[in-house]
């Protein structure tokens, strides 16, 4: 999971890396408690938006207020903007880019770094660690080196990078990155932006489509929005809970999915279970179902196969007949990329 | 012929006094595969079903030196230890099961592992199957036999789930495998689709192999890059998951720890286009697989 830049940010703090003086903003007219000049940047997710205006600087606190006013407004690559990070402005005599990741080549951890960093960097060295000898001071000196960074900036950035290396495994990252670690011309260096992503993800990915989605299975559900897009729907979301988990997490993750606004129909598929108790999954999405209001009307398609399958069907079809749901239930005998389709001329079916 | 796990396969189940080990240990002695051990700290003197059970895999080694595989159920915090201590006693091939082992773990036993020259499968792995020879692991679970046929196509797969899901497919249409493995979703992970497709050029009963793969990590296109410099050879039939991708932010991770959505390397396109440059056919759906194999047998 990606963080955004304050959060980042805030594991920097902790791990004594230099960030420049900032104050987080989430509403208009609140104040900037330091001195301008000011770099306004949108926190969102997209890699990209400096490209899509999202970072603006101002030179006064009114000019910086407009600026906030206009960001908190905005959409960055369809991600509404909720805060601001209004930083100092720092002057930059150079940008670096330093970052450690998993290599699956090398099957281990990766220093990449440049003398040249900033928002546009094209390359970056990449030196494979030894993650047994460990990343030892003068190895990193000797990649810095390598990597043509000049004598005077070596030691202080080495430790910075060791700084980084340290967040890097004691907070078990994919990534940890400073893009750019500025030098400013007082020859100090203080990483202003930071691009984190931890090995969690999420418990429900927002899509933006109209048919909600409850998958099960690490590979299943991945292929099964794929085909759902294959045969022509739109998934509001993608989610996995495989695991035999339990009715409760079932129920809350459904109310989450079901909560998405204008849906026109839900998708619950899974591959053939192993373990997984498949009435008490589907009791489950039945609570989670019920508390739902106005009461869902759209097409509920259900294709899951596994352990006490039948016995869910049959829970399925006595729920639908008494309480007037729209249930469809499928077992392996469908396969994935059918049961697709059914749910999309289900959905659709008198719309679009 | 098959790889890595046959008739001869002689296994250790370190963790064996656990639910999931219990269980791997019950399915594989019913699937006729000789258990010889299993391993748990201080629970040394017991026995699972029929299994002896010792403190350290060096007294397990020593009283059963034909142990030649350990299959490690411990949890997460515990794998990296164990996984080392199998190594250190030597034994050649180390299946581990267990999910969301660190990913900094993961380097140091797979760091570890060459180092001493063993095969590491996994960590998150289902398991390794040859059909009617033997299996290592949960892969199959009480189907085992339905889903799984002897035959002359290999089947490598990130997803668990998806190993026995191609598999039943083919066993469905008539065809069936020579070895069956889930090599596991992690980021970092012992042996990639290229270690074991070279394994299978090996291996004269494999004659095709499917792979499943999705986005994150690069052990898509090192498959590409092998076949281009001719060190794999065999015909490939894969299916790659993860198209819808592009819509998500970045560093988004999906059902696999190892599934991280990226842009260039490692993305949904970055894959396709190298499998078909070099000549791997892809299979949009699983469905598809059987007819496509057909072609290639």
């Amino acid at each position: 999971m990606k963080l955004y830049e304050f959060e980042g940010q805030n594991l920097f703090k902790k791990y004594g890396i230099p960030v420049p003086e900032s104050v987080l903003i989430s509403k208009t007219g609140q104040k900037i408690n330091f001195d301008p000049p000011y770099m306004l940047k949108a926190q969102v997710l997209s890699g990209d938006r400096k490209k899509a205006g999202g970072i603006m600087s101002a030179n006064s606190q009114s000019s910086a207020q407009k600026a906030i006013a206009a960001l908190l407004k905005k959409e960055v690559n369809f991600e509404p903007v909720k805060k601001v990070l209004a930083a100092k402005k720092l002057n930059p005599l150079a940008e670096y880019y330093l970052s450690f990741s998993y290599d699956t080549g090398s099957q281990g951890p990766v220093f990449a770094v440049s003398p040249k960093g900033g928002s546009g960097i094209a390359n970056a060295d990449v030196f494979p660690i030894d993650i047994i000898f460990g990343l030892r001071p003068f190895v990193v000196r000797e990649y810095l080196a390598k990597a043509g960074f000049i004598s005077d900036d070596i030691t202080k950035v080495a430790d910075i990078a060791q700084k980084l290396w340290q967040l890097f495994l004691d907070e078990n990252l994919v990534l940890s990155e400073i893009n750019p670690l500025i030098k400013t011309k007082k020859k100090e260096f203080i990483a202003a932006d930071s691009k984190i992503i931890t090995k969690t993800r999420r418990r429900v990915e927002h899509l933006g489509g109209d048919i909600a989605i409850l998958a099960s299975g690490g590979g299943a559900s991945v292929l099964s929005i794929d085909a759902l897009i294959e045969a022509g729907g739109d998934p509001a979301n993608y989610t996995e809970y495989s695991g035999n988990p339990s009715a409760e997490l079932v129920m809350e993750l459904t109310k989450e999915v079901l909560g998405q606004k204008n849906l026109k129909g839900c998708w619950v598929v899974g591959g053939t279970a192993n373990f997984t108790d498949i009435f008490e999954t589907l009791s489950g999405f039945v609570r989670g179902l019920r508390q739902i209001k106005p009461k869902p009307a759209y097409p509920i398609v259900i294709r899951r196969d596994g352990p006490r399958q039948k016995e869910a069907a049959e829970m399925l079809r006595a729920v639908a007949k008494k309480e007037g749901y729209n249930f469809h239930v499928f077992g392996s005998e469908t396969s994935i990329a059918s049961s697709a389709r059914t749910i999309v001329d289900l959905s659709y079916k008198n719309k679009k | 012929m098959a790889i890595l796990v046959d008739k001869k396969t002689r296994v250790l189940v370190q963790g064996i006094t656990g639910n999931e080990g219990s269980r791997a240990a019950k399915e594989m002695l019913s699937y006729g595969t000789r258990v010889l051990a299993g391993v748990t700290p201080s629970k040394g003197g017991q026995e699972i079903h029929g299994v002896p059970v010792y403190d350290t895999v060096r007294e397990a080694k020593n009283r059963h030196p034909e142990i030649n595989a350990s299959l490690i159920v411990v949890p997460a915090f515990a794998v990296k230890d164990a996984a080392i201590e199998a190594i250190s006693a030597g034994i050649p091939l180390i299946n581990i099961l267990t999910e969301l082992v660190s990913p900094k773990d993961c380097s140091e036993i797979i760091a570890w592992a060459k180092i001493k020259g063993a095969r590491v499968i996994g960590p998150a792995s289902v398991g390794v199957i040859s059909p009617g020879k033997g299996k290592i692991g949960s892969i199959g679970s009480a189907d085992v036999d339905k889903i799984f046929t002897s035959g002359p196509v290999g089947v490598i797969s990130k997803s668990g789930g998806m190993t026995s899901e191609i598999s039943i497919i083919l066993s469905r249409a008539g065809i069936g495998q020579s070895t069956a493995i889930g090599i596991g979703g992690e980021q970092l992970i012992g042996s990639g689709f290229s270690d074991l497709l070279m394994l299978f050029e090996q291996d004269p009963q494999t004659k095709a192999v499917v792979l499943f793969g999705e986005v994150g990590g690069g052990y898509e296109e090192q498959v590409a890059k092998h076949i281009k410099s001719k060190k794999i050879t065999k015909p490939i039939v894969a299916v790659i998951a993860g198209k819808f991708t592009n819509r998500l932010p970045h560093g988004t991770v999906l059902g696999h720890a190892g599934a991280i959505v990226g842009k260039g390397a490692g993305s949904y396109r970055s894959k396709i286009r190298a499998l078909k440059s070099a000549g791997v056919i892809l299979a949009d759906v699983l469905e598809d697989i059987p007819e496509a194999v057909k072609k290639l047998i």
